[in-house]
């Protein structure tokens, strides 16, 4: 699948990410349960596809996001989405991991990403509550929903970056 | 060879600085209270909102109409309770449009400038939210209404039951909300609205300087030791100041306390709003003055 496509498809998932799933989660949750699948699909891209695409994909949509969503600052997203993106990439790009070690993977990219995100706001002052419990408050609820999500598109998020990383030649590419 | 791996390592390295000096610059460019967007920044938002309205709207009609369905049994009770209010609703209006008269006569017998007339003639815009963001620390809003329809920076937005957030920045055709739960004195990008209680505006005041998310209540200070304030109070915005509009609902004063230095009282409020599949709000629009309008 071409580039255009995989972008195409992700595009689509962030309009439905912030316009969709809020209606998903059930009332009362709303600030506990947070989506966060287009991290999901860049941990994927790094995982098989290359890191070079994760980490563009990732700053991409973090930037798109941090764009569209302005609130407190810019930045933040692009930065720590295409940095993960890229390590994981780095740490697992050839060893074409099986199920449970992506799951392992992402769930652990997933709170790397809450936690830093949580930080980098606290560094700025944006927020005053304490880790532990933004920990017990958003970051564990949201792994859950993050970790469904990633079961439910691994197959042909795996499909579609394996076949690109086949036909496209070995090594350095963007 | 070794040397050339080494020049690479050191090569992503040296990347890696370069990066996070750019969006450490980025970042604390951003921090700053900007309330104009560059035009690229207004053309993604419009262009995402554009998007994003096809699938807020229809899941949010969606969702409404399995919980009315689910609510059928309460209508009655509720059809009740309304008829009783539009009893009430219909003596105070009574009331209300002598009062108004009376006023109007005072306000000429005074000499009112036509801007001191106009000052509370609020506009209630009806917008449609269009997407949540999807991070734990930045729960900003954006709603179909832009700088087209004369919604601008400040602008308060509300709901039926109370007030939710202020209008942070607006393009076009969209704006974004900051909800009040981001509310923090020490946060550089949102500040304290002044309050007060319904029923004696001119005796009680408060500051709603920050949001408690760990208990998920407002923190209300600098209330005088006078005060009369008491628990079940509603409390609503003053308008002192001018930033944002008077007489907003914003929630119930719940707990009551002597504040930090002894001096003045702190409250905690609890919101009237619900933020949970938010659709239509309504953005208050003050009436334009000259020095605005320039």
């Amino acid at each position: 699948m071409s580039m255009n496509r995989i972008v195409a498809w992700m595009l689509l998932l962030f309009m439905m990410e912030g316009g969709l799933v809020p209606w998903l989660i059930p009332e009362g949750f709303g600030d506990r349960i947070i989506p966060h699948f287009i991290f999901v699909i860049v941990m994927y891209s790094a995982l098989y596809g290359n890191r070079h695409q994760a980490l563009m994909l990732g700053a991409g949509f973090g930037l798109l996001q941090d764009i569209v969503y302005y609130g407190h600052l810019i930045g933040a997203h692009a930065f720590i989405m295409g940095l993960i993106g890229y390590f994981a990439g780095v740490l697992l790009e050839r060893k074409r991991p099986t199920v449970m070690m992506a799951l392992t993977m992402i769930g652990f990219g997933c709170i790397l990403y809450d936690t830093t995100l949580f930080y980098l706001y606290k560094v700025f002052r944006i927020t005053d509550a304490a880790y532990a419990w933004a920990l017990l408050n958003h970051i564990l609820p949201s792994l859950f929903l993050q970790l469904a999500f990633a079961l439910a598109v691994y197959i042909p998020a795996r499909r579609i970056f394996e076949s690109r990383s086949k036909t496209a030649p070995e090594g350095e590419e963007e | 060879m070794i040397g050339l791996l080494n020049l690479m390592r050191n090569k992503r390295v040296f990347m890696l600085m370069i990066g996070l000096i750019c969006f450490i610059a980025i970042i604390g460019f951003s921090l700053s209270d900007r309330k104009n967007l560059t035009w690229p920044e207004m053309f993604l938002k419009d262009t995402t909102g554009f998007v994003q309205q096809w699938f807020y709207k229809p899941a949010g009609y969606i969702a409404g109409f399995f919980e009315d369905l689910r609510e059928l049994r309460d209508v009655y009770e509720e059809n009740e309770q309304l008829r009783l209010t539009a009893a009430a609703y219909a003596r105070d209006k009574v009331k209300y449009n002598w009062v108004e008269k009376e006023n109007e006569r005072l306000q000429r017998e005074l000499n009112f400038t036509e801007q001191q007339k106009q000052m509370y003639d609020y506009n209630y815009l009806i917008a449609q939210v269009i997407s949540v963001s999807n991070d734990a620390n930045n729960r900003t809003m954006v709603i179909n209404l832009g700088s087209k329809n004369g919604v601008k920076p400040d602008m308060a937005v509300t709901t039926v039951d109370g007030l939710i957030g202020i209008v942070s920045s607006v393009t076009p055709f969209t704006a974004a909300v900051t909800p009040i739960t981001e509310l923090n004195e020490a946060s550089p990008t949102f500040g304290s609205i002044a309050a007060t209680i319904e029923g004696r505006e001119t005796e009680s005041f408060g500051i709603l300087s920050s949001y408690n998310k760990e208990t998920g209540r407002l923190v209300m200070t600098k209330i005088a030791e006078t005060d009369k304030m008491a628990i079940g109070d509603t409390v609503i915005t003053s308008g002192l100041g001018n930033t944002y509009p008077r007489g907003l609902r914003v929630g119930t004063v719940e707990t009551k306390q002597v504040g930090d230095f002894g001096l003045t009282y702190t409250a905690t409020v609890k919101l009237f709003a619900s933020f949970d599949h938010l659709t239509e709000v309504f953005v208050v629009q003050p009436p334009e003055t000259e020095e605005q309008a320039q």
